[in-house]
């Protein structure tokens, strides 16, 4: 009998808290977003552009546009105009920064890691 | 209510006449190592500790975790100070906090109401370099932040890198220091061997302040000012003569 990677991700995403999980698949889907909503959780209140926020991570400024702006459009991050930049920065809801903090903590774990990184692997194909 | 902000370092709050005066831009000028972070973070964990003024801490390049990490260090706990609403430790970049200072309800204004702030570090003013190459728009950038610092209700620490290791240095932005309200140098001097650090108050306006140079160190406990360097002279060279050596060639070998 063989195992489809359907079965695989399903055993694998089933004991996941279903929060995390749909946090997993609908907002930290990448691994850009992931290293950028560990910037933000680390660092609370930064508020900076693009650019500014690319050099922090450590990659480019044109791979993490896109990706701050899809965190925007899912509440994890905000952006305002301050005079002709826009600028990013955590977003202040508490039951958002909660559920960051608690992914965060949950990363803490290697076997989240693990099951986290092939959802992400997965949604990338 | 004492016009004085002091830094509540012994020694520092001596030379200084009592303290910075409240709502001023004080720099601190010095080559990488002679601690201006330090000395920041201490006027900063003082503030909130010991005189009820809670602070703000603007960093440029730092993370925030290393400021928390070296805070620590030294028994300042900066985390626990953050979830008492006494600290907020802001990584930014100059454009943007010189651009959220201009508007009306910006980020800084906000977080500084929030916690009630008196005090601000910003480590370093020497990022602004970047923003304007020619000078005169540099000092125009400067004294724009100043003034909304001061316009804030804060007292400021300001911190700049100088490029040299040991001497006098020759930076390009003296005008800066035109428009701080006091000039703090701290400088590595060699003496036989060895290397020490000095501290000079070279202005503070609309006070009088000690002209000596003193000694000082980083202990485990933060920033200690000693005692001034005696018998000495040519001390901001990075390497002082003795007394008697300088008077036999001024007076002797002639």
């Amino acid at each position: 009998m063989t195992t489809t990677g359907g079965d695989l991700a399903a055993r694998l995403m089933g004991d996941m808290d279903p929060e995390l999980l749909d946090f997993l698949k609908t907002k930290v889907n990448t691994f850009i977003k992931w290293d950028l909503v560990r910037f933000f959780h680390e660092n609370p209140h930064s508020a900076d552009t693009a650019a500014n926020v690319a050099r922090y991570v450590g990659r480019d400024v044109a791979a993490i546009e896109a990706e701050l702006g899809e965190l925007v459009g899912t509440a994890v991050l905000s952006r305002q105009r301050i005079g002709d930049m826009a600028v990013y920065s955590l977003t202040t809801d508490a039951a958002m920064r909660s559920l960051i903090e608690q992914f965060v903590h949950a990363c803490d774990d290697r076997q989240f890691r693990v099951k986290a990184i092939y959802h992400i692997i997965r949604g990338m194909r | 209510m004492s016009d004085r902000v002091q830094t509540g370092i012994a020694g520092l709050d001596e030379m200084l006449g009592g303290g910075f005066l409240s709502e001023t831009a004080n720099l601190v000028e010095g080559a990488p190592g002679t601690g201006k972070s330090t000395l920041g973070m201490q006027f900063i964990y003082n503030g909130i500790q010991r005189f009820n003024e809670p602070g703000i801490i603007l960093t440029f390049e730092e993370f925030p975790q290393q400021y928390y990490r070296d805070a620590q260090a030294f028994g300042w706990p900066f985390h626990e100070l953050e979830r008492a609403d006494k600290l907020r430790v802001v990584m930014t970049s100059p454009e943007v906090s010189q651009a959220d200072l201009e508007r009306v309800g910006g980020r800084i204004e906000s977080l500084v109401r929030e916690i009630g702030a008196r005090r601000i570090l910003v480590d370093s003013l020497s990022h602004f370099e970047r923003l304007a190459r020619d000078p005169i728009d540099l000092r125009r950038i400067v004294y724009a932040f100043i003034n909304a610092l001061k316009r804030e209700g804060l007292t400021g620490l300001l911190t700049r890198e100088s490029p040299a290791l040991i001497g006098e240095s020759s930076t390009s932005d003296e005008d800066i220091a035109f428009l701080m309200d006091a000039y703090l140098m701290l400088r590595y001097v060699e003496i036989e061997s060895s290397i020490h650090k000095a501290l000079l108050v070279l202005k503070l306006r609309g006070s009088d302040h000690a002209k000596d140079i003193r000694q000082f160190e980083i202990t485990g406990s933060g920033f200690e000012v000693r005692s001034r360097f005696e018998g000495r002279e040519g001390i901001l060279s990075g390497s002082p003569r003795r007394m008697a050596e300088s008077f036999v060639e001024a007076f002797v070998r002639r």
